[in-house]
Parts: C-alpha cells; sequence; structure tokens
C-alpha cells in the first residue's frame, strides 16, 4: 500500500471513529434535556442553556478529529 | 370577498414564484460539478461553472505593514472592528430618549447580552463580566456572519510576490484569531477569579498543599493515625490542584479549536457545495453557517462567562 492510499484511509478514519463519540455523547444530552422538559417546562430557560452549554462541549472533541483528519489529508500531517 | 393570498401573492403568481425557484434550481444543479458528472457537458456558459476549491489552512499574506506581514484574515478582522466601532460611535454620538432605529437595535442587543450575563453569573458580577464577554460575543459573531457576506473568498488580489491571492477570509477560519480570543479569556478569567477572592486564596486552588504538610507535622508530632489521613487527603488535594491547572491550560486549547474548527469547516463546506451544486441549491448552506456563526460565539462568550462564575465563587469545602 503506499503512501497516498495509506493517507486517504488514515483521513477518512480519523474522522469518522472519532465522530461516533460526540454524537452518541450529543445524543444522550438531548435525550437528558428532552426528559427533563417534559416534567417541567416551566424551567425552559435554565434547561436550555445548559444543553447548549453540554453540547458545545461534546461537539468539541468531534472537531479535534475534523482537525486532525483536515491536517492528515492536506498532507500537513505526516 | 377578497381573493384567498398566500404569503401575500394569489395563486398564479405563486405557482409562478414557485416555477422560476425550481427552474433556477435545476439549472444551477446542472451546471455544478453534480450535474456535470450525470449529464455531461450540456452546454451551459462558463460563468455558471465554478472552479474547483483548494482550501487551504494557513491564511494568506496580502502585503506587509513596518515588517509585519498583513494577511487577508488580518484585514477582514479590521472591517468587523470598523464596522462594529462604527456602528457604536453613530449611534451613541446624539442619544436620543425615544431612540431611532439603530440605536432600538444597539439597545435590545445590549441588553439581551446584559440579561445573558446576570442570568448566568448573577446580577453584581454579570455586569462586572460584562464588558468583555459582550466584546467576545460580538466580534466573533461580526467575524462569522461577515464572512459569508459575497466578497470573501472571491476577490483576487496580486501580492507583492506576484502570487494571485484572496483578498479577503473570514477572520475566525486564522487560527491565530482563535487563539488570540481564548488568550484573552483565559487572562481575564484569572484577573477575575484573583480580584474577586485575593491572589493567595486563588491560587491556593491549583497548589493545595496545605493539608499535605499539616500531615506531615502531625506525623511528626507522634500523632500517627492524625498524620497518615493527613497525608493520605492532602496527597489527593494536590493531585487535584494540578489536575485544575492542567484543565485550565487545555481550556486555551479546546477554546481555540472549537471555533477555528468550527468556522473553518463552514467555509470548506460552503466552498464545496458551491463547487458541486452553486447558486440556489447552496443556499440552505448558507442559513447553516449563519445558525452556526451565531451559536459559536455564543458558546465562547457563554463559556467565558461560565468560567469566570466558577472562578470567582468561594471554593465549598476548603478544610473538610
Amino acid at each position: 500500500m503506499d503512501a497516498e492510499a495509506i493517507r486517504m484511509l488514515a483521513a477518512g478514519l480519523a474522522m469518522g471513529l472519532g465522530a461516533i463519540g460526540p454524537g452518541i455523547g450529543i445524543g444522550i444530552i438531548g435525550y437528558g434535556a428532552m426528559q427533563a422538559l417534559g416534567r417541567n417546562p416551566e424551567a425552559r430557560g435554565p434547561i436550555m442553556t445548559n444543553m447548549i452549554l453540554a453540547i458545545a462541549f461534546a461537539e468539541a472533541i468531534g472537531i479535534y478529529a475534523l482537525i486532525v483528519a483536515i491536517l492528515i489529508a492536506g498532507k500537513i500531517l505526516g | 370577498m377578497p381573493k384567498r393570498r398566500y404569503l401575500g401573492f394569489s395563486l398564479p403568481v405563486l405557482v409562478g414564484i414557485i416555477v422560476v425557484i425550481l427552474a433556477l434550481g435545476l439549472i444551477s444543479l446542472l451546471s455544478g460539478a453534480l450535474g456535470r458528472s450525470f449529464f455531461g457537458d450540456i452546454g451551459l456558459p462558463g460563468w455558471l461553472s465554478v472552479p474547483q476549491p483548494h482550501p487551504e489552512l494557513p491564511a494568506d499574506v496580502v502585503f506587509h505593514l513596518l515588517g509585519f506581514p498583513i494577511t487577508n484574515s488580518i484585514i477582514a478582522a479590521w472591517l468587523s472592528i470598523i464596522i462594529l466601532v462604527g456602528i457604536s460611535y453613530a449611534v451613541t454620538r446624539r442619544l436620543k430618549l425615544i431612540p431611532t432605529r439603530l440605536q432600538s437595535l444597539l439597545e435590545a442587543t445590549l441588553g439581551w447580552l446584559l440579561s445573558f450575563c446576570q442570568e448566568v453569573a448573577g446580577e453584581k458580577n454579570g455586569r462586572r463580566f460584562f464588558p468583555v464577554v459582550a466584546t467576545i460575543f460580538l466580534f466573533v459573531l461580526t467575524n462569522a456572519w461577515l464572512g459569508l457576506v459575497p466578497g470573501f473568498g472571491s476577490i483576487l488580489i496580486t501580492n507583492a510576490e506576484g502570487e494571485t491571492v484572496h483578498l479577503l477570509r473570514g477572520a475566525n477560519t486564522d487560527i491565530n484569531l482563535p487563539l488570540a480570543l481564548a488568550l484573552i479569556s483565559f487572562i481575564f478569567v484569572e484577573y477575575w477569579g484573583i480580584s474577586s477572592l485575593g491572589g493567595l486564596r486563588y491560587l491556593r486552588k491549583f497548589a493545595n498543599v496545605g493539608r499535605f504538610f499539616r500531615g506531615i507535622g502531625q506525623l511528626l508530632r507522634g500523632r500517627l493515625r492524625a498524620g497518615l489521613t493527613g497525608i493520605f487527603n492532602g496527597a489527593i488535594d494536590v493531585f487535584v490542584g494540578v489536575l485544575e491547572t492542567l484543565s485550565e491550560l487545555i481550556r486555551i486549547v479546546s477554546f481555540t479549536f472549537r471555533l477555528f474548527g468550527n468556522m473553518t469547516a463552514g467555509e470548506i463546506l460552503l466552498l464545496i457545495v458551491a463547487f458541486l451544486a452553486p447558486w440556489i441549491l447552496a443556499l440552505p448552506f448558507y442559513g447553516l453557517e449563519l445558525l452556526v456563526g451565531f451559536v459559536q460565539a455564543l458558546i465562547f462568550a457563554g463559556l467565558t462567562l461560565v468560567f469566570a462564575t466558577i472562578a470567582v465563587t468561594h471554593h465549598a469545602a476548603e478544610t473538610a
């Protein structure tokens, strides 16, 4: 396998595998927020604010994987 | 009986508008790369097709000023500074009791930001954190939305070395700007913590060696059991202190890459969608980019606010 092929494979794997965790995490956060909202619709403000905050943390991990994929595919890394 | 109006138009006009939009969408699909790979070259005019994008991460240098290379993202950042300062100056030059439209827009924005700060941080601290947090929010938002205006990424200019580079590029896509904002946010959070709690007490969060040394002291004085528990708990405290320090520093990296990654990924997405299906079919992605810009600005400012609030609240259990 030559270097180009492995580079393509590495970029794809980096992004693909790196998106599993954040995807599931954001789903779980949304599930918790929906449950909380269903129990107490009046607390919509704090629930939404904290949900957005938690989603930002989880999404940042996915962005790190994207950065690595871009660096590998753009020949800046490896 | 008045005729039924749909969205303000009568039915034939609405049908006509939808047909025109669908036709433009079809032309846009055919002229892009997707259409060309399905249907081949059917002879659409050359100005309808978009060249293949070559996204590159470091920003291109446009000219040199006093020995500093000025990149196209710096020019875009200057443009958003000019816009923000210009609007603020024009509005506050003559404040009226019954506000003009621009003044009420600015008042609504700042009022919403102030209530957001006070909701998260409490009243006094909210007002105290408001200037920096609001500045970060407005600057990131203006940079993000300005990058969507036509002209960004399409105006070409020949720089001093003779290369053809883009004149303007979204300022958040250069990694230096998110890094600078993350450093500013870090410095301000530490400053607020130190000025609220007092220097030594705040820094003790990171180097919590009190209990450890007290444990050693008790051991030397002969109280074995108290000494050993002191040393054990003290060791845990020191370890937690190291973790806190690391998490403060990792926060800088995390802020930087969150903003940079979202903005760069958005820019590359827009370039590729414009290449695949230009014109009408790229519009939903512009809407997505508007939303992402707003959310990322809110996240950056909001996280700064949350970490500042954590930094100024007193430690719940200092000596268990």
